[in-house]
């Protein structure tokens, strides 16, 4: 016997896979990157596989690969994804209010499975204000299908790696790919006198031992960024802009 | 250079990014109601990655294997590339077609120059 709950739950998780189709093609695309760029970047197989089903944050194990594979000390290796995903951080405090009435395993779980692709879609439809009442089932159907998506494109691309010449430079598109992810956040003047800030640094920095430069990197534009956005926050509302 | 992270360092490396992924997307979600992100954090925390993958991204492009000394010159394949993905996103926000006409790019740059 099925009842009431359980058929509307199973209406949105529907409604939630097909709200994120759109986004399928981004999502099989970048997965697959991701796969083949551990792969071409030294990674072995299962090791590959096994990443990308646990960590599933393409920018965080792209940004590793290179420590990985220069044998930075595990601290830092670990503490570039970590850096790398504390944008979720924002999205979650975003998502809070709309799951704050569910049982901590079921927030645990969307948690996890929330991704750029299925927050910006979630996002959307709660700004339009077309979320369903049961809002954790559609979610919960936005995060399958992304994560299906995902793994099956990463799996396609870590296999089919093996098959690609090394010659062909293929470990670049894991880069290509961070360029696209960082290109379109570009506009706000915080995110760019910060981005430009941390390249210097890094270059600068770069002999560094053990990979650091990346960090005196990050740290020099997280300050400058910061430092623009608090400029721009005392300028008076509709000053003319100065850089 | 040392060897490549292998093994059972590179299964704790890969339960450490896990455990990353795990906090920073639940971090809200498990917190209390107490926790609030106030404005400086909120800041620091939203330009956090695109900082982090600047300084990742420009280092790659500009001091790229095998010599990973500075190199500016349009001969730089990866800078060409990089160069042609740029561009692409000036006008398109496709990342397919961005990643396509990059390394269409990079790769005449590479067999030709």
């Amino acid at each position: 016997m099925v009842t009431g709950q359980a058929v509307e739950s199973r209406a949105a998780f529907r409604l939630g896979q097909r709200a994120i189709l759109p986004f399928l093609p981004g999502a099989f695309t970048w997965g697959m990157i991701s796969g083949v760029a551990m792969v071409k970047g030294g990674l072995a197989v299962p090791w590959a596989i096994m990443m990308s089903l646990l960590v599933y944050a393409g920018s965080a194990q792209l940004a590793a690969l290179p420590l990985i594979v220069a044998g930075a000390p595990l601290w830092v290796i670990v503490a570039t994804g970590l850096i790398t995903n504390l944008r979720f951080v924002i999205y979650s405090a975003a998502l809070r209010p709309y799951f704050v009435d569910l049982p901590w395993p079921k927030r645990a779980a969307l948690g996890f499975f929330m991704t750029d692709f299925t927050f910006t879609r979630f996002m959307r439809s709660a700004q339009e204000g077309s979320l369903p009442a049961r809002t954790d089932a559609w979610f919960a159907g936005v995060c399958s299908s992304n994560w299906i998506t995902w793994q099956l494109s990463a799996i396609t691309g870590i296999i089919g790696a093996s098959y690609v010449p090394t010659e062909w430079g293929l470990e670049f598109t894991g880069t290509l790919a961070l360029v696209a992810l960082v290109g379109p956040s570009l506009t706000a003047r915080p995110a760019i006198v910060g981005a430009a800030a941390a390249a210097v640094v890094a270059l600068l920095a770069y002999p560094l031992p053990f990979k650091l430069g990346l960090f005196c990197g990050a740290l020099a534009g997280i300050i400058a960024a910061t430092l623009t956005d608090a400029f721009e926050q005392r300028l008076p509302p509709g000053s003319p802009e100065q850089a | 250079m040392s060897e490549p992270v292998a093994g059972l360092a590179l299964g704790v490396v890969i339960a450490g990014l896990a455990l990353s992924t795990f906090v920073t997307r639940t971090s809200f979600l498990l917190a209390g109601a107490k926790l609030r992100l106030g404005h400086r954090v909120e800041v620091a925390l939203r330009y956090a990655p695109v900082c982090t993958l600047a300084a990742i991204i420009v280092p790659d492009i500009l001091m790229h294997p095998p010599a990973h000394v500075l190199d500016l010159s349009l001969l730089n394949p990866r800078l060409i590339g990089a160069l042609g993905a740029g561009l692409w996103l000036c006008w398109s926000r496709n990342i397919v077609g961005c990643l396509a006409f990059g390394m269409g790019a990079y790769t005449l740059a590479r067999l030709y120059l």
